[in-house]
């Protein structure tokens, strides 16, 4: 039991030297992000681009919406949290009555994703991020629709902070989400999916 | 050879009381920094009302300011129903007494907690506050991306040296509980940034257990997730653990005056569970070439 519990201990250290030695070099070089090769990062940039773009112009749309309603300043009234964020969620959704998976996520910028997601699962780093996302309580046998209220009920899947710095920086109001093997973007004031990613993840996380 | 700011730390002393309740005393200074921590505590359920009770009593004796939460507030929704059972009600008495409540969330919290005027997280889910000679850096560990990060990297580089730093989140970067463990990967991030920028003690949650690290590169770590959840015999005791417990609910109650920090751990019935004074690290610069 004891030498059980060394080995667990040993393969443990051995994991994080591994992982501090990419974050160091990350903080260190004052990128945010695990290095990669001057032309994958071109190419990332490319293909994150379009995504980019089409997020902002959900931003803007929600910041319009936003600015239609009743600014949410902090309350005391929880009711009034809720009503907010249900105002919103609804008025965006009848805003965009067709919107569909794919609208933000696009095909050229799922490669990208996906590139980056198989590069995070790979080896070592692999097993913590899995780690990670398995103390995080995943999400088994759950699917989110786009353009639907994120449940009330479930809980928010952590999501692995190295998988963070590889994906491309957000505006505060939206935020990637993990749910079961599906990597969701998440409209966080309102609540509400706005675009999902099907199967991005390995299987057994 | 580039400067290097890396800290030497020397522990001047450390010890703990083994006391009861009774026989544990915190100093009660004047100008003293008084609050109580409390994790995985937003069931609904009778323990987390329990705890809450236990709380109000023991502040007859140490009356505590402010209270630190390590998240999951508010299991399973975010309705004014659930804010009513699972936080304004358990907690009342301390609400009326005037006690403030500062919020860290978990994975089982609504990010729209931080409009929660009662949480008094400012709209942001991430923040830092300063009471007396401590400066409290509270963390998103559910979601720590690449602004979050350069936000603490800022707001530790821009600490003085004279005050206490405490982080608190969610996710334990050290713990022996069984169901979650370390956060090992979340470590990678920021545990350098704590070791780089001197921060003193860490108070997370998670794992429905109490456990007093041992300091960890200079380091304090305290887990509390079990202030409202229980995971009874989940801790499995391992090298790293300087005391756990894992067969009721417990809370924190800590007051910090100068360079010492005393704590306290109660159970839900009253018991003392674990107790002792931490003496602040003193950190000499290394020399630099």
């Amino acid at each position: 039991m004891q030498t059980k519990r060394r080995l667990r201990h040993a393969s443990q250290a051995i994991l994080l030297a591994a992982v501090l030695l990419l974050a160091r070099a990350a903080i260190a070089s004052g990128q945010n992000a695990p290095p990669t090769s001057p032309k994958e990062e071109a190419k990332n940039a490319e293909e994150f681009k379009e995504f980019l773009d089409r997020v902002q112009a959900y931003v803007n749309l929600h910041k319009t919406i936003a600015s239609s309603l009743p600014a949410l300043k902090p309350t005391a009234l929880p009711e009034m949290i809720k009503a907010h964020e249900q105002a919103l969620g609804r008025k965006i959704r009848e805003a965009r009555p067709h919107a569909k998976r794919g609208d933000m996520f696009s095909e050229k910028s799922q490669a990208a994703f996906r590139r980056a997601v198989r590069d995070e699962f790979r080896g070592l780093q692999g097993r913590l991020a899995r780690k990670t996302i398995q103390q995080g309580e995943p999400l088994k046998e759950v699917h989110v629709r786009v353009n639907e209220p994120y449940a009330d009920s479930l809980p928010f899947t952590t999501v692995p902070p190295t998988l963070l710095l590889r994906f491309p920086k957000l505006p505060d109001q939206v935020a990637y989400r993990i749910v079961g093997r599906d990597l969701i973007l998440l409209d966080v004031e309102a609540n509400l999916v706005i675009d999902s990613i099907h199967e991005i993840f390995p299987p057994a996380i | 050879m580039r400067k290097t700011s890396a800290l030497l730390l020397s522990f001047v002393s450390i010890f703990f009381l083994a006391a009861r309740a009774d026989e544990f005393r915190f100093p009660l200074k004047s100008g003293s920094v008084r609050f109580a921590a409390i994790g995985d505590m937003g069931t609904g359920d009778t323990a987390q009302y329990e705890v809450a009770q236990r709380m109000v009593a023991a502040r007859q004796n140490f009356p505590f300011e402010f209270v630190i939460m390590l998240g999951d507030n508010i299991y399973g929704g975010s309705t004014p129903r659930d804010f009513e059972k699972k936080f304004e009600v358990p907690y009342k008495p301390l609400l009326d007494a005037g006690v403030k409540f500062y919020a860290s969330l978990g994975n089982h919290d609504n990010p729209n907690e931080r409009f929660y005027k009662l949480f008094n997280m400012n709209e942001a889910t991430y923040y830092t506050f300063k009471k007396g000679n401590v400066r409290f850096y509270v963390l998103d560990s559910n979601y720590l991306d690449a602004k979050q990060l350069d936000w603490l990297q800022k707001q530790l580089q821009d600490a003085g040296e004279g005050d206490w730093k405490i982080c608190y989140f969610h996710h334990p970067l050290y713990s022996s509980g069984k169901t979650h463990g370390s956060s090992i990967e979340l470590r990678s991030l920021i545990e350098p940034l704590f070791i780089k920028y001197g921060v003193d003690a860490v108070f997370s949650g998670h794992d429905h257990v109490y456990e007093r690290l041992k300091p960890e590169k200079g380091i304090y770590y305290f887990v509390e997730g079990s202030s409202g959840q229980l995971r009874a015999g989940d801790l499995v005791k391992s090298s790293i653990t300087d005391y756990g417990f894992d067969s009721d609910r417990t809370f924190m109650m800590i007051e910090i005056t100068g360079d010492e920090m005393y704590f306290q751990t109660l159970s839900r019935a009253g018991n003392q569970v674990d107790s002792g004074v931490l003496r602040r690290p003193v950190r000499t610069p290394a020399p630099t070439k």
